[in-house]
């Protein structure tokens, strides 16, 4: 790692980290809001007995207030397992991590259980996928709550139990005094999500993780969920981590899109532009395999074979198997050399040896 | 892309007024209390040779439960399923056996419907050799089958837990392509796959339906892939079907307000490709249980048109006037809706201009 690749939007907040990286292109567009969360070259690995499982491999960005960053990729692509180091929720004994997570100023790798605990929920807070696992079954509602504000504010009970009543309103549910008192097997899906929505968001944090908040739900609720995190980020201003498979979806409530592809991330942009303009062979082929609800399409086209096993990487780009445009770059270094992640057009980065990206895919879709 | 769906032949399956039924007992405070979720409450479509029926609608609406009606894995609480004429719906095990030959299934999840402890050729022999079929070539057959889905014939001695998901469905698929049957009952079959393996199968799946000439009976709950898939298309919500019609009627001109908010709900690649559509509905409220269904439409309590007519009267499922379609009844080609207020919507999903 020695050429370390540069965020595109690295203008005001400098941290310790990006101090040595050198400045290789030139601020575009400077969002506004500091930057929260601050990840360089983070490496999550796993002991299993085949070998070690490479997680997550040299992964950089950052999130900031009042932006949506959406990571994208399918099962084993390391989204989860990153955002889950973001909150030190990997077992030290059973995972080695390296690189570095700057959480507001305070450094998550190798950190110690008490800043953790320090940090959690007060600066950043997780909303998982299936809330009926992650609510408490033997607590009423309100009172997990109302505990995650008791935790971090020198308050009383009862305050702490208004708090609670004052955020289940807050997401949207109705009688929020009667439902607080209830326990997460009387709410419906929708409810329990938004209930850990309120649970997330009690404290008030800088960042919040939502790890595929949607995908246990039906359609129509989903859309009412997303519509919801939409405004509450409105309201609170914090950064949102949006971890998905769904396309879709990202397009639906994302500024920032970051694509993962077996461990690593492979492109980097302005979500509206990666989705209408894709670069990376991969973002572009997974964008052509979706079936359309709002057009007809004869055959879809498909990315041959399957993700790889992070076990046993390929050599070189780990996407040049099913890559259909490797044949595409001079000199053949697809199957040898492992691309960095470099800036491919301003704002714009992707992990591929194409110079050309734009017009050799614009020519896949065509043929 | 298939048969004709409006050919005057015999319907290959006709389903009329099918109910099913689960008894249910719950603990309401000190009380255990017995209830009756209406998991299908009259339901009623036909499929003709060679067409694919699209049933789509959220959890809960009912669409696995007619499918395991149709593959008789339940035995319907009351109602007809005429397989070629014949209603299938009672008939006991013995006499369903041929049939089963027939009517066969994919399932949705690839890990849990295959036995991790039988080779892929057990699994695809199990069916030959309960039918009767391919005595003593039964290996060829198998080998012939992995073929057919694009798998490896020589890792016929492989056992499922060294295949992927994408090729555990293509097993799956396999499975049900071995007794040859007419009819395939698709319940979800690329809902749990990564989306870069989801277009294969789906590929897969178009390919064998156009070479063998199958009918399909396809549930999902995805849009884009039902639009792809189907040739009609049944949207269900607890337990009965309020919009039916083919895809060009369902996805151009909605009228059953349920098909408009989902059509709106379901994020759709051209928002992502930047073309937004022009109108959004969003619905309020998580959809009622199917214990005790709201009264008249079941839709209501959800539907921003509701007025009184809808809690007293159920809306009949019907040909609507005025819907700028001019169906023949009766040619298998009609757009039926369920509702007292429809109302053509054509802005809710994204205009493509090519």
């Amino acid at each position: 790692m020695s050429a370390q690749p540069v965020p595109p939007q690295d203008s005001a907040a400098h941290d310790v980290a990006a101090a040595s990286a050198p400045e290789r292109n030139v601020v575009t567009e400077a969002p506004a809001g500091e930057v929260v969360l601050k990840i360089t070259d983070l490496c999550v690995r796993f002991p299993s007995d085949e070998g070690p499982v490479n997680a997550v491999q040299d992964l950089t960005y950052e999130a900031r207030l009042g932006r949506t960053l959406a990571i994208v990729g399918e099962s084993g692509s390391g989204k989860s397992v990153s955002s889950m180091a973001v909150l030190g929720l990997h077992n030290p004994k059973r995972s080695t991590i390296t690189g570095s997570i700057l959480l507001d100023g305070n450094e998550i790798v190798g950190a110690d259980e008490s800043l953790l605990r320090r940090l959690r929920s007060n600066t950043a807070a997780m909303i998982f996928q299936d809330p009926l696992s992650a609510l408490h079954p033997f607590y009423k509602v309100g009172s997990q709550i109302a505990e995650a504000y008791l935790a971090h504010n020198s308050v009383s009970k009862d305050i702490a139990a208004k708090r609670a009543v004052e955020m289940l309103e807050l997401v949207g549910i109705p009688n929020p005094a009667r439902r607080a008192k209830q326990y997460p097997h009387e709410f419906s899906g929708g409810m329990r999500q938004r209930a850990m929505i309120a649970l997330g968001l009690v404290n008030n944090p800088k960042l919040l993780i939502a790890d595929e908040p949607t995908t246990a739900l039906d359609v129509t609720v989903q859309a009412q969920i997303l519509d919801l995190v939409k405004d509450l980020q409105r309201e609170f201003g914090s950064a949102v981590i949006l971890i998905t498979h769904d396309l879709g979806v990202v397009a639906e409530v994302s500024d920032d899109i970051l694509v993962m592809y077996a461990g690593r991330a492979v492109e980097r942009g302005l979500a509206k532009e990666v989705l209408a303009r894709p670069q990376h062979p991969y973002t572009h082929a997974l964008l052509q395999s979706l079936p359309s609800a709002s057009e007809d399409s004869d055959q879809l086209q498909t990315i041959k074979g399957s993700p790889p096993s992070l076990v046993h990487l390929p050599s070189g780009c780990s996407f040049h198997p099913r890559c259909m445009v490797k044949d595409r770059v001079p000199g053949d270094p697809c199957a040898t050399l492992l691309p960095e992640l470099r800036v491919s057009s301003p704002g714009r980065q992707i992990r591929c040896h194409l110079t050309n990206p734009e017009s050799v895919l614009d020519q896949e879709v065509v043929s | 892309m298939t048969a004709n769906p409006g050919s005057a032949s015999a319907p290959l399956l006709e389903v009329e007024h099918l109910v099913k039924y689960f008894a249910v007992r719950e603990v309401q405070g000190l009380t255990m209390v017995r209830n009756t979720v209406k998991a299908v409450d009259d339901v009623t479509f036909t499929l003709a040779q060679g067409e694919t029926l699209g049933l789509v609608g959220e959890s809960g609406c009912g669409k696995s439960t007619v499918s395991r009606c149709l593959t008789r894995l339940e035995t319907p609480t009351s109602g007809a399923i005429r397989y070629k004429g014949r209603d299938i719906a009672t008939l006991p095990e013995k006499q369903l056996r041929p049939l089963r030959r027939e009517i066969q299934m994919i399932f949705q999840d690839p890990y849990s419907s295959l036995n991790p402890r039988q080779t892929v050729g057990a699994i695809l022999s199990t069916p030959l050799r309960v039918h009767g079929l391919a005595k003593g070539k039964e290996k060829a057959r198998s080998q012939e089958l992995l073929e057919l889905v694009g798998l490896n014939p020589e890792h016929i001695n492989r056992y499922p837990s060294e295949f992927s998901g994408g090729q555990r469905q293509r097993i799956g698929i396999a499975r049900a392509l071995a007794v040859e049957p007419k009819l395939i009952i698709a319940d979800e079959p690329v809902s749990a796959l990564d989306v870069s393996v989801q277009a294969q199968v789906m590929n897969l799946l178009s390919r064998l339906r156009s070479e063998l000439g199958l009918s399909f009976i396809f549930i999902a709950h995805d849009l884009g892939v039902i639009r792809h898939f189907c040739d009609r298309v049944a949207v269900m919500y607890l337990g009965k079907i309020v919009e039916l019609g083919n895809k060009q009627h369902i996805y151009g001109t909605p009228q059953h307000p349920y098909t408009q908010a989902l059509l709106s709900a379901a994020p759709d690649i051209n928002v992502v490709r930047g073309i937004p559509p022009k109108e959004r509905i969003r619905l309020v409220g998580d959809p009622p249980s199917p214990i005790s269904p709201p009264s008249g439409c079941r839709f209501r309590t959800r539907c921003w048109k509701a007025q009184e007519i809808c809690a007293t009267q159920e809306p009949p499922l019907e040909d609507k006037p005025g819907g700028g379609d001019d169906d023949v009844p009766g040619t298998g080609d009609e757009h039926v809706i369920a509702c007292h207020f429809p109302e053509i919507k054509s802005t809710l999903v994204a205009e493509v201009t090519r």
